[in-house]
């Protein structure tokens, strides 16, 4: 028997009970929709993250006092709070693969001007800390040298502060106060948006030495951030730094490091690894469907053998042998998981697209994702449908013509 | 007189049924042979053997001991796909209660032994004109496009007839053709047989328990117990057509 008489046959029967067929597809549409919507919601999601990342610059060192305390019992005059100001220096100075680098303290505070009041992220930092993250100023200017050497208080606002204490007016010139202390606004940074970590607009910078004198109180500086100059060269500028620091805290051979060097590049893997643990479980939940429509493929498929042994006795009389009727039966269910997963992908790209419209985020449709439950759902079919087929064409003409 | 072709040829054809605690000796040694364009009615009360009989010249059944010749092929030894071949190219068969496809077109109905012929493939198109070829011989040429449960009994079975017919079998097989019919319409169906057995010579063997069937048979052979206790020559068989002719014709005709 030709493939496409078979085929024939298989469409005919299912088309003779459009509900069944209707309700036993709609399992694979399910399954396959949700596979390929979850997919693309996961990397739509990883690749948010990416240019996120991306667009926080991958030239960053955030170079931050170790915590690292398991097991082991730190020796006398050891301080936690390692890192210093001039630690600082001596990385912009004596490291020539770094091209600035700047103290960082940041706490979140209550700021007042006049009757309006805001909690933001104060941030104390060096003047060349707009070069490093490549902070382009709206208006008035950075930070300058004069400020940090001088503790002037002074401080460059985010756009989201400036909106919430000044409502419109212009900020330079205003006065903020930050723990009773005023500080002078001469500079209001350009917008950035949302990305990670939240509003990168609501924030305040101030000199770091006058963030360490008059607000945090403390001799030691909480992290120091730095630009390399080629990103190529982030390895190289790591060692560079560890070999630095670790002489400055004259730290034996065989001592830890007392302080921890994370890169840009290294927060995108771990942000990588997670955005794809999550694609694995959205991914692995939708599968779940996708093979409950499997069953239930089958379910109908048996009861579509019992409910026709006699045709399938007529046709073995008619000199139907066992593999025309296992094919008949694998075609039927094949051409039922193929025609839900089609319908399936084409809804799966629709609900990504409006998932994407509603949750305002990026959803990408992978071909990979649409390939793989493509052909899942026609394994599904095949899997699911060749035990009842198996079964039909097992049977013994006699009996089946006898069966009422 | 010439020696005719044997069509089928059984020799001490034996079946057992063993399903473990009972074994059912069905047949006990049957022989006998059919010669080409013989119309031969098989009696039997039930529990005689003549289904079982049926079963095996109809390659539905494997036999248990003895040799079956069908059209010259020893069918004895063969597996179920090449019974299923056999079925296909030798074999016509027309059962009592018709066994059409539900939701399947009188056309379709009958094309299907071209679907699973393997010998030759057939067109879309050879197939649709060999089965309507087959239903006009029937006398159904306006009905090609109905379904089963749009016409009646006796359409049913020339539909039925048509579809043993298509592929020119060495033989049509029929059970109780007439089981489900009123009188008239069995006699329309014989009327067909005798008239497929006359006029193109092809073998027909039906099974019947009705003595007045079995008055339009060339032959007769009687079941009993699993052997055959009569075997007897019809010298005067029934003129279907001549019989429609006096019977008096139906009221909403």
């Amino acid at each position: 028997m030709s493939i496409w008489a078979t085929l024939r046959i298989a469409i005919k029967a299912l088309y003779a009970n459009k509900m069944r067929t209707i309700l036993t597809m709609l399992g694979i549409i399910i399954g396959v929709a949700s596979v390929i919507t979850m997919v693309s919601i996961g990397q739509g999601v990883s690749k948010s993250v990416e240019s996120n990342i991306a667009s926080l610059g991958t030239n960053l060192l955030t170079i931050s006092p170790s915590t690292l305390k398991s097991g082991g019992v730190y020796q006398s005059g050891m301080s936690v709070q390692t890192l210093t100001v001039s630690d600082c220096d001596a990385i912009g100075d004596e490291c020539p693969l770094i091209a600035y680098a700047s103290p960082m303290v940041r706490r979140n505070m209550q700021v007042v001007c006049g009757n309006q009041n805001w909690n933001t992220v104060v941030y104390g930092v060096s003047y060349n800390y707009g070069n490093i993250r490549n902070w382009e100023v709206d208006q008035g200017e950075f930070l300058s040298d004069q400020d940090v050497k001088g503790s002037a208080k002074v401080c460059v606002i985010g756009t989201t502060v400036a909106e919430n204490l000044f409502a419109g007016e212009s900020p330079i010139g205003q006065v903020i106060r930050v723990q009773k202390v005023p500080f002078r606004v001469v500079g209001v940074l350009q917008e950035k948006g949302t990305g990670m970590g939240g509003d990168q607009d609501d924030c305040i910078m101030v000199p770091y030495t006058t963030a360490l004198s008059r607000i945090s109180r403390m001799k030691y500086i909480q992290s120091i951030v730095c630009s390399i100059a080629n990103e190529d060269e982030t390895e190289d500028a790591i060692s560079e730094i560890t070999a630095l620091l670790r002489q400055r805290h004259r730290l034996q051979d065989n001592d830890e490091d007392d302080f921890t060097i994370r890169s840009q590049a290294d927060i995108a893997e771990t942000m990588a690894q997670t955005t794809g643990m999550l694609t694995l479980f959205l991914s692995a939940i939708a599968f779940i469907s996708l093979l409950v429509g499997g069953i239930g493929i089958m379910n109908i498929m048996l009861v579509s053998v019992t409910e026709r042994i006699r045709e399938i006795g007529i046709r073995m009389a008619l000199g139907a042998r066992g593999s025309d009727v296992l094919r008949q039966f694998l075609f039927e269910s094949m051409a039922l998981s193929l025609l839900g997963g089609t319908i399936g992908i084409i809804s799966g790209i629709i609900l990504s697209r409006i998932a994407a419209h509603f949750m305002n985020m990026q959803t990408v449709v992978s071909l990979e994702a649409i390939a793989i439950s493509f052909i899942f759902s026609a394994g599904v079919g095949v899997f699911f449908g060749f035990y009842p087929a198996w079964q039909a064409s097992k049977l013994d003409p006699i009996e089946a013509l006898r069966h009422e | 007189m010439k020696e005719k072709k044997k069509v089928i040829e059984v020799k001490s054809l034996e079946k057992i049924y063993d399903s473990g605690e009972v074994r059912v000796h069905a047949l006990r040694g049957v022989s006998l042979s059919v010669e080409e364009g013989d119309l031969v009615a098989i009696m039997g009360p039930s529990g005689s053997g003549k289904s079982t009989f049926m079963n095996i010249l109809g390659c539905l059944d494997k036999l248990s001991k003895g040799e079956y010749f069908l059209d010259g092929h020893n069918v004895s030894k063969m597996s179920k796909d090449e019974l299923a071949d056999i079925r296909n190219d030798l074999i016509g068969f027309v059962f009592q209660g018709f066994n059409l496809l539900s939701r399947t077109s009188a056309l379709e109905n009958v094309q299907l032994p071209l679907l699973y012929s393997r010998e030759k493939s057939y067109s879309a198109a050879e197939r649709d004109e060999l089965a309507k070829k087959s239903l006009d011989a029937v006398g159904l040429s306006g009905r090609y496009y109905h379904m089963p449960n749009q016409i009646s009994g006796g359409q049913q079975q020339r539909v039925a007839i048509a579809r043993a017919l298509i592929k020119n079998p060495a033989m049509i097989l029929a059970d109780e053709p007439t089981g489900n019919l009123d009188s008239r319409t069995s006699v329309e169906i014989m009327n067909i047989f005798q008239t497929m057995n006359r006029t193109k010579g092809i073998t027909v063997v039906l099974v019947t328990h009705s003595n007045e069937i079995a008055e339009y048979a060339d032959r007769v052979i009687v079941f009993k117990d699993g052997r055959v206790i009569e075997d007897r020559r019809n010298e005067h068989p029934l003129n279907a057509a001549e019989v429609l002719k006096n019977m008096p014709l139906p009221e909403d005709d």
